[in-house]
């Protein structure tokens, strides 16, 4: 627990020095002012979450290499992003979010909708990630009550977040992506040069065993399902858009997006090395998700096991509060500011109120979120359909029609939902897929159906 | 094969660390950052390579 304080109190003063944000553009974009390492340390941080932690060497211990070779496809999605989508984003003139990038290109309508959207995955990521830290990370290593540690996480990730915006969540996320970097890793070769008997040889052979076990008990429906949620359900999820939008120039977004995608294959390969580490040193029958900790609880000293559970703490409040801000800032900039005008002081004290809103919400859900995972995969299969086509398409198209936006981002939303009723979740088919195959044609629809109609109206 | 494959967990393990160094001081030299950055910066480095090399 006294590690857990220490953490808090350099945490705040971290916080304190990134200093309180006084104009909107700072509450928001940071000014647009972020240098290419703390770009990409944020977009790092945030991904870095329970599962890409915790999960991936639960998943190294049981099923080797196999997460590693799927989790390219977040690789490649990272790089792909930083190539083709994040330059033409950060080009745009004036955009505070996504919503902003699909109102400049299609209209305000279609920037409600992406609002909607947008504040409801925020709120719901939010509460996956109260869940993991609250009821996982320290429910489960210090023994406190739900209610206590969900909101322990939620005061402290929501008050410097509040008064500091998107300045004061990028510094702290870089600060959390230090520790992790710093922790991890050194962890992994401290037990591969002390507790790891057999060298080379023994790694292999544990390797090669676990994956093959991996492929065996993993189907290749669940394999392409995997692939698809990696390569599509995070991509520009909000908090990544704001960093997108806040880099200092399109060079500097493009970069941090490829440096992010080669790190991720590198993390991967750690997390599921320090997994397949811990199948000769923790018992085979080690409860799901709680090898990283027993792990280190059984080879490190105690000043080990009080560093982990920082780094967890820190590795979730890195994803929460970037996604805190980015629920607010896209709340007061896609949905409240459309329908009253803002003054900037006003804007400014409205975007931390819904920072409190959104952090409010999402500890309530995060008491009723089933599982960790379970509730990562439904938000990633809503957002790849939902938005993804109408960004993509609206940022690369010469002159995208409106109707091709609507259509797509609610024929997206409505499928992915419906997908998770029993009646076709009976089928086995990832949501992901029907839904985005189901939001492409819609766009194809919409475009079709509004030049049909224009040209009738140009002819009357 | 065996080898191979120790050397790249291990090549990767470092090249994190590396990456968790550079963000580091990267994030120390943004927080010592005055709070108005752009002209206001530059002036203040061009001061300071002045003071530190008057000769230059």
């Amino acid at each position: 627990m006294g590690a857990v304080i220490v953490y808090v109190i350099v945490l705040a003063f971290i916080a304190l020095r990134a200093r309180i944000a006084r104009e909107y553009e700072e509450f928001s974009v940071a000014k647009r002012m972020l240098p290419l390492a703390l770009v990409f340390g944020g977009i790092t941080a945030t991904y870095v979450g329970p599962g890409f932690s915790i999960g991936f060497v639960d998943n190294g211990f049981r099923t080797g290499f196999l997460f590693s070779i799927v989790g390219l496809a977040y690789a490649i999605q990272n790089i792909s992003v930083g190539l083709l989508v994040a330059p033409k984003l950060r080009a745009l003139q004036g955009c505070y979010t996504l919503g902003d990038a699909i109102g400049q290109k299609y209209d305000r309508r279609c920037q409600i909708l992406a609002g909607i959207i947008s504040v409801g995955l925020c709120t719901l990521f939010s509460a996956v990630m109260i869940n993991a830290g609250g009821k996982v990370v320290l429910q489960g290593m210090l023994g406190l009550p739900a209610w206590v540690s969900v909101s322990f996480l939620t005061v402290v990730a929501a008050s410097y977040t509040t008064f500091g915006g998107l300045r004061a969540s990028v510094t702290t996320d870089v600060f959390h992506f230090v520790l992790h970097a710093l922790f991890l890793p050194p962890v992994l070769l401290y037990l591969l040069l002390f507790h790891f008997e057999g060298g080379a040889k023994a790694f292999f052979q544990q390797a090669a065993g676990a994956t093959a076990t991996g492929f065996q008990l993993t189907s290749p429906l669940e394999v392409v399902s995997l692939v698809t949620a990696f390569l599509l359900g995070e991509t520009l999820i909000p908090p990544y858009a704001n960093l997108t939008l806040a880099s200092k120039t399109s060079r500097v977004s493009r970069g941090s997006f490829i440096l992010a995608g080669l790190f991720s294959a590198l993390w991967f390969l750690v997390m599921i090395s320090l997994g397949i580490v811990a199948r000769t040193l923790v018992p085979p029958d080690t409860a799901k998700d709680h090898v990283l900790m027993d792990l280190v609880k059984a080879t490190i000293p105690n000043v080990g096991y009080a560093l982990l559970l920082v780094t967890l703490v820190s590795i979730v409040l890195s994803s929460l509060n970037a996604l805190l801000n980015a629920g607010a800032t896209v709340l007061t900039q896609d949905l409240i500011r459309q329908f009253t005008h803002l003054p900037d002081r006003v804007a400014l004290r409205t975007g931390r109120g819904c920072t409190i809103l959104v952090a409010g919400i999402a500890a309530g859900a995060a008491m009723f979120v089933p599982s960790v995972i379970e509730g990562l995969m439904f938000c990633y299969s809503i957002w790849a359909p939902a938005i993804l086509p109408a960004l993509v398409l609206g940022l690369w198209l010469p002159r995208p029609r409106p109707w091709a936006g609507t259509l797509s981002m609610t024929v997206g939303t409505l499928v992915a939902v419906a997908f998770k009723f029993p009646f076709f979740s009976r089928t086995g088919i990832p949501p992901i897929l029907p839904a985005l195959a189901c939001s492409l044609l819609a766009y194809a629809a919409g475009h079709w159906a509004q030049g049909i109609y224009e040209r009738a109206k140009a002819w009357t | 094969m065996d080898m191979i494959l120790l050397t790249i967990v291990v090549l990767a393990s470092l090249l994190i660390i590396a990456s968790g160094f550079w963000v580091g001081v990267a994030l120390i030299r943004w927080l010592s950052l005055p709070r108005r950055s752009g002209a206001p910066v530059k002036a203040r480095r061009a001061g300071g390579q002045v003071q530190d090399n008057p000769g230059g």
